[in-house]
């Protein structure tokens, strides 16, 4: 009878391991699926930010050179020259977020992006200039140095988490 | 792995440069290549003397340099004494007259800001930038 037990032992050991590894495999399914949404939700999110950004400013390419030209940096035709191509930087980085091509590639353009606005905002405000953002048109007018800068923050650091959690980058 | 990062951002790169080359071509009527001036708040010496009696200069250059020299008739405008000046200009302005602001040359940037504040702050409507400044106009005198 003892031996009996005993031999039925190592298998009900591992049939409660198997038990055990399949709860946890699926523990982590479970895990792995709510942190793809997640992350899913914030690429579209983020995506939705610049697509939307990139098209306000695609459509009044005028006032966006203006806007550039305020913050005193570049001389007028650079200005210009960034003013019809920025938006739609933006907007087609915006798309390959939402279809996840060409992924890493549009986080590396705007994070660049995002790092560039940010400091040009620190040094217009560091040289006394009053400009307006024209970050997002006629939306972002009135805002105020720390709505902008927090803005290019909490954007710069949704970015860094997307790069970071998608470790494993899709072949073009 | 970096050369791919590298291929993918050169890629959109380009792809983006399509759509804006497009749209310099679309927009090449409304904006200027060589100055921050929309084409229409821009005056040439010759259209704004065809105004004769309905225009006021404005000279948008420091105070010593109006002192040396300026448009006869001309007021001081300029942005170290705005609060100081704007009552004085305003007190000459009425409606329906052209107001045309200049400061030394093309490349100078006082008259667009003065004409910019002129038409935001005091709410003034015909306000144009002088093409060339005070040289072009010095030119032609």
């Amino acid at each position: 009878m003892v031996q009996e037990e005993m031999s039925k032992t190592p298998n009900a050991q591992l049939s409660t391991s198997n038990v055990q590894l399949s709860g946890n495999a699926s523990t982590s399914n479970v895990k792995n699926r709510t942190s793809n949404i997640l992350r899913r939700i914030v690429d579209l999110i983020v995506a939705g930010v610049f697509i939307y950004a990139g098209a306000i400013k695609a459509l009044d390419p005028v006032q966006f050179a203006s806007d550039i030209d305020n913050y005193k940096i570049f001389p007028w035709p650079i200005s210009v020259a960034l003013a019809f191509y920025l938006p739609w930087l933006e907007i087609f980085c915006g798309f390959a977020l939402v279809g996840r091509l060409l992924y890493r590639g549009a986080l590396s353009i705007l994070m660049a992006l995002v790092l560039m606005f940010t400091l040009v905002t620190i040094a217009a405000k560091v040289r006394g200039l009053d400009i307006t953002c024209g970050c997002f048109g006629h939306a972002s007018q009135n805002w105020s140095f720390p709505s902008h800068l927090a803005t290019n923050l909490g954007i710069l650091a949704a970015l860094v988490v997307l790069w970071v959690s998608n470790r494993s980058p899709k072949p073009l | 792995m970096r050369s791919s990062l590298i291929r993918q951002i050169l890629i959109l790169a380009a792809l983006a440069l399509i759509p804006g080359l497009g749209e310099a071509v679309y927009f090449r009527q409304k904006i200027s290549w060589q100055s921050s001036i929309p084409p229409s708040e821009l005056v040439t010496v010759d259209q704004a003397r065809t105004w004769a009696g309905n225009v006021i200069w404005v000279d948008a250059r420091p105070d010593e340099e109006f002192a040396r020299d300026h448009v006869p008739g001309a007021l001081s405008l300029n942005e170290d004494r705005w609060n100081e000046l704007l009552p004085q200009f305003l007190a000459v302005w009425s409606p329906g007259k052209k107001v045309v602001v200049y400061c030394s040359s093309l490349s100078c940037n006082a008259s667009r800001e003065v004409a910019r504040r002129l038409r935001k702050e005091a709410q003034l409507s015909d306000v144009f930038v002088l093409e060339g400044g005070w040289e072009a106009w010095f030119k032609k005198r």
